[in-house]
């Protein structure tokens, strides 16, 4: 069977495989069953609960309740459609006589055999069953009628626009009226109507003719409901690309205009671009995570000794940690290795590694600069010795800075989990 | 055509933006003969398999498939073809694929015009280049306890020598320091890496699947 080629997916009622609503059909294709077994038990059943009529309200509601399926081309197609350069339109696959004529005799043969039986008054269930024809009518009327396509148009415009579209509409719908209405008057005379006082005979044909308006409405209703959450989600949709252009147009519109008016400088477009670019990544690639992260916070911290001291820093990391208190201290520690190496060392470009496991977190930091005399970090670079080493011992980790002049240097943080 | 060109690497350029193709023939067009471009999958490969160039420089993002694809049609045709995977990507999965579809290394856009000139000079000699970025990724690929139960191969986990040499990559050496602060040679480093580089492409092992299946690479 070609329809189980379809993605399981939520229940809709393929309506280029339906005889009447579709309702079997989107069973058989939702639970892969074929669909002539529930087509058979649902003429065999519906007519035999028709005195009571539970059935077919049964299949009237299924009817109601799960939406057509949307007819799904691809975007370029449906662009080309809005656009007029496409013909629009259904393709209904021309449906099989023979199995549609077979059923019906089935159902009718199944009605026979209930008014043989006594089970029901012959006059009230073809009543009912012209009555159900109407209603078939027009909900089908109402599936297969197009969308108004102006969103301007007034509500009660957009409302009636699937009756009002085309006279083979309004003859259909008006036929389903006729068809629905005319019974109604006949269970006027009903023994069991006809034996009450006037009154309340005229209140049960009140009664009587309001329901079948409201059982024919009833699709249009449905139907407006699910265009107004369609274009809600089309706006949300709408809002989220929004959201995109209004993000390049504060990021990336901003830094090019920056850049086109600081040309001259090297330095300043290098900057720029590479902070634009890192905040491109980010907004692109990134990931979104509540709890903050070690990596993340390596980062944002890179990121800004790169714009303040204007060094080229490159991160990598392998493995992450949530951020914690002793972690924090890791990353001060990491963040004044790198300002030192920004501002001595005279590397262009500083090189940051982390890595995590089980039991140790480990940060490097590493430039290819000047170097300096280990010697004498304590006279020269309070810095190191304070914020670096003891920040670490104090954390329970170490520090080992290894560099001579004009070596480069690199600064080994260490911290056990 | 002048005599110098002849020993100079034929290089085809693949990627989607013509700007960035003719930004990088501006850079390296002295030093390397670039032969061809491909600006998606098909035009890529009919152009690397009319050319057959010594290397190809391959965008990761592709239309048609993206930079694998291109790897996997020609090397079925011309295994000889080396691929240096060029990507403004940072995410892993796509490195990695791109890697593991044959190309013996991965550097970034950014990457400056004389770095490129050496990693196309690498890779044209039969070496792998791995950024710091690729060592990082490829860490963490193989990281994770592994039972000793499941090791069947090899293969499938990388030895205390190749990690300490992955990592001083990614710590942003290169390879004569790595070599110093081993105490190896600079060939012995090389052929550490390319050894790397043979594991993430045939290992199979359960952790690399987990990895790429938990960064929906499978």
């Amino acid at each position: 069977m070609s329809e189980l080629a379809v993605p399981r997916e939520k229940l809709s009622r393929p309506l280029d495989a339906a005889l009447i609503g579709g309702v079997c059909a989107a069973f058989a294709q939702h639970f892969h069953i074929p669909v002539l077994l529930i087509r058979t038990i649902a003429v065999i059943i519906l007519p035999a609960s028709m005195f009571g009529t539970w059935g077919i309200w049964f299949y009237l509601l299924v009817w109601l309740l799960i939406p057509p399926r949307a007819q799904r081309s691809s975007m370029a197609l449906e662009s080309a459609e809005r656009a007029g350069m496409r013909a629009a339109g259904r393709k209904f696959r021309p449906i099989d006589l023979a199995q549609a004529g077979a059923l019906a005799l089935l159902g009718l043969g199944c009605c026979w055999a209930l008014w043989l039986f006594g089970a029901v008054d012959p006059v009230l269930m073809a009543a009912n069953g012209i009555q159900w024809l109407g209603v078939v009518l027009i909900w089908w009327q109402a599936d297969h009628a197009a969308s108004p396509r102006a969103r301007e148009t007034s509500w009660w415009r957009r409302l009636l626009y699937p009756l009002i579209a085309h006279w083979s509409t309004i003859l259909v719908v008006t036929v389903g009226l006729l068809l629905v209405l005319v019974p109604d008057f006949y269970y006027q005379y009903l023994p069991a109507v006809r034996e009450r006082p006037n009154g309340e005979r005229t209140m049960i044909a009140l009664v009587i003719v309001l329901f079948s308006v409201a059982v024919v409405v009833a699709p249009w209703i449905v139907r407006n409901r699910r265009e107004l959450a369609q274009a809600l989600a089309d706006r949300r949709v709408s809002d989220a690309r929004a959201d995109i252009a209004a993000h390049l147009h504060d990021s990336v519109l901003q830094t090019l205009a920056l850049i086109q008016r600081s040309a001259a400088d090297e330095k300043t477009v290098l900057a720029l671009a590479r902070r634009q670019e890192r905040e491109l990544r980010v907004y692109l690639y990134g990931e979104v995570s509540a709890e903050a992260m070690l990596v993340a916070e390596l980062g944002r911290r890179a990121q800004q000794v790169e714009d303040d001291y204007g060094v080229e820093v490159e991160l990598v990391s392998v493995g992450d940690a949530p951020l914690s208190d002793q972690l924090r201290v890791l990353v001060k520690a990491a963040q004044e290795a790198l300002v030192n190496a920004a501002k001595h060392s005279g590397a262009a470009v500083v090189d940051i590694y982390a890595e995590v496991d089980d039991d140790l977190a480990a940060v490097f930091v590493r430039d290819r600069g000047a170097g300096f005399d280990l010697g004498r970090i304590d006279s020269d670079r309070m810095g190191v010795r304070e914020s670096i080493i003891e920040r670490m011992e104090r954390a329970g980790g170490r520090a080992i800075i290894k560099t001579a002049p004009g070596e480069g240097t690199e600064v080994r943080l260490e911290l056990p989990l | 055509m002048s005599e110098e060109s002849v020993d100079k690497y034929r290089v085809v350029i693949v990627d989607d933006h013509a700007m960035f193709r003719s930004g990088v023939k501006a850079d390296i067009g002295d030093a390397v003969e670039i032969v061809g471009e491909g600006e998606d999958v098909a035009s890529a490969v009919s152009t690397i398999l009319a050319q057959v160039p010594d290397v190809v420089l391959l965008d990761v993002h592709l239309p048609g498939g993206g930079g694998a694809q291109v790897a996997k049609l020609v090397l079925k045709e011309l295994p000889e073809v080396r691929f240096l995977a060029l990507s403004i990507s940072d995410a892993a999965e796509d490195v990695i694929g791109v890697i593991r579809a044959g190309a013996r290394g991965y550097v970034t856009k950014t990457i400056s015009a004389p770095d490129l000139v050496d990693a196309i000079r690498r890779v044209a000699e039969g070496d792998a280049v791995f950024s710091p970025k690729l060592a990082g990724f490829v860490l963490d690929a193989f990281s994770g306890s592994i039972e000793v139960a499941a090791i069947d191969e090899d293969l499938d986990r990388l030895s205390q020598r190749e990690r300490e040499v992955l990592r001083l990559i990614a710590r942003g050496y290169q390879y004569k320091e790595i070599a110093r602060e081993l105490f190896i040679s600079i060939k012995t480093v090389e052929t550490h890496v390319s050894s790397v580089l043979r594991k993430l492409q045939l290992s199979n092992r359960y952790q690399l699947t987990r990895w790429a299946s938990d960064r929906k690479l499978v």
